[in-house]
């Protein structure tokens, strides 16, 4: 249990913030952002991934890695002019996506699928996968397969 | 401006929820809608997890406390370890640590490498202690998938002894709560995400006691006199995962995730020191 006071210093970020909601929406969006950056277990997810560059994708899923640190699988994104760009799309480790209802067969090869998240800083095509949705609406994110995050 | 205060309460609304995602993982056995009556709830970052179990903490049959068990949770902040101190505690390191501090880089950081995080930092994975005559070990799943050996046959520390990530401890139980006395530290590992250093004449002294069936306090002090002025003591909390097992995480496996990564050491949602 901690101590009151190491309780109020762990909330002082997420503190501020709400500070910023009552004076300021815009600036409180702003945080929003940065918060919705995950915790990726090793390392910042905020010093891999810039949350002001949003990606919103539809392609064809080519591979599924199940591996640590990080599970991810790769997307081929056809744009207007049928240039294909292929993307790789971070989760978060195997461990922590078994244990919130994902397998290893929770996107197939083939699969058609839309990825909204956040690029990476250094504007590589790789990108974190906030949130997934198949054609039928079935819904997975970063961490769970529990669409209602409970 | 009524349209500005709807907006105000929507982000709200959405922060709330997101902010419990980017929590630091100091206290991972913390979560939302823990120990809901329909089948558990949020916990760090797992989600459905059976409720913690209730119960006075069970003894081995030799009357020593079992301190067995999926456990979740650490003795300290892993994004800043001055987040988590003993009421009335601080710390202060010394002018060359402060500066080091101010430029460590989130790349160099030995847990984005994949190297062992050292004591006492904690990880968003669970762990097991195991108790065999003599010997305890503490068995990590991440971060990284490793292990630490305690002896509990009464010897004592080393004089001399080489530096190595997890060092070289001795433990004894003081009541109900088991002691763990660790010297022989290499200077690696960082205390946190922010970058808190230490030297090879760190000493730590965790004091690890379940509450409960379903709970455990962990303390830790600290006491480098290389790079602190004084020691000091962090707290924190462990809680019983009823519903699974120690996985493999092997994160030296795909550790692509380096090359991408930038900036000043910071915490998982941006913070710097």
């Amino acid at each position: 249990m901690l101590a009151p006071d190491a309780r109020l210093c762990q909330n002082f970020e997420r503190g501020s913030y709400l500070m910023k909601v009552r004076w300021n929406v815009l600036a409180a969006s702003a945080g929003l952002l940065v918060l919705g950056l995950p915790a990726l277990a090793h390392h910042s997810g905020a010093a891999e991934f810039d949350s002001t560059k949003k990606i919103d994708l539809t392609g064809v899923v080519t591979k599924m890695e199940w591996v640590n640190p990080h599970a991810h699988f790769r997307m081929d994104v056809k744009d207007s002019t049928g240039k294909v760009t292929n993307w790789n799309l971070e989760l978060a480790s195997p461990s922590i996506l078994e244990r919130n209802g994902w397998q290893r067969h929770s996107i197939k090869e083939g699969d058609t699928v839309t990825v909204t998240g956040s690029r990476a800083r250094d504007n590589s095509n790789l990108g974190i996968a906030q949130t997934i949705v198949f054609p039928d609406g079935r819904k997975l994110n970063f961490l769970s397969a529990y669409e209602d995050g409970k | 401006m009524r349209a500005r205060w709807i907006l105000g309460i929507a982000v709200s609304a959405a922060l709330a929820v997101v902010s419990l995602l980017a929590q630091p993982q100091g206290d991972a056995s913390k979560g939302k809608g823990q120990d809901k009556a329909k089948g558990g709830g949020g916990v760090g970052l797992y989600q459905r997890q059976p409720p913690t179990p209730k119960g006075p903490a069970p003894k081995l049959a030799d009357g020593t406390p079992d301190l067995s068990g999926v456990w979740l949770g650490s003795g300290a902040n892993d994004a800043d370890i001055s987040r988590a101190l003993k009421p009335g505690d601080s710390v202060v390191m010394l002018p060359w640590a402060a500066a080091l501090v101010k430029t460590r880089q989130s790349k160099d950081d030995p847990e984005s490498n994949c190297m062992p995080a050292g004591i006492p930092r904690g990880s968003p994975y669970p762990w097991r202690i195991a108790q065999t005559p003599g010997l305890y070990f503490i068995v990590y799943e991440g971060n990284i998938h490793s292990w630490r050996q305690v002896f509990m046959d009464g010897r004592k520390q080393p004089e001399d002894p080489d530096p190595y990530w997890y060092g070289h401890s001795v433990g004894r139980w003081d009541g109900q709560t088991w002691v763990v006395d660790t010297v022989g530290f290499n200077d690696k590992f960082w205390f946190d995400y922010v970058g808190h250093p230490h030297t090879e004449k760190l000493h730590t002294t965790e004091r690890y006691t379940r509450t409960d069936l379903g709970n455990m306090s962990i303390e830790v002090t600290i006491d480098d006199p290389g790079a602190y002025a004084k020691p000091f003591t962090t707290v924190g909390h462990a809680r019983i995962m009823a519903g699974t097992e120690l996985l493999e995480y092997i994160c030296q496996e795909d550790n692509y995730d380096l090359q991408h990564i930038s900036g000043p050491a910071q915490g998982p949602g941006g913070s710097t020191r």
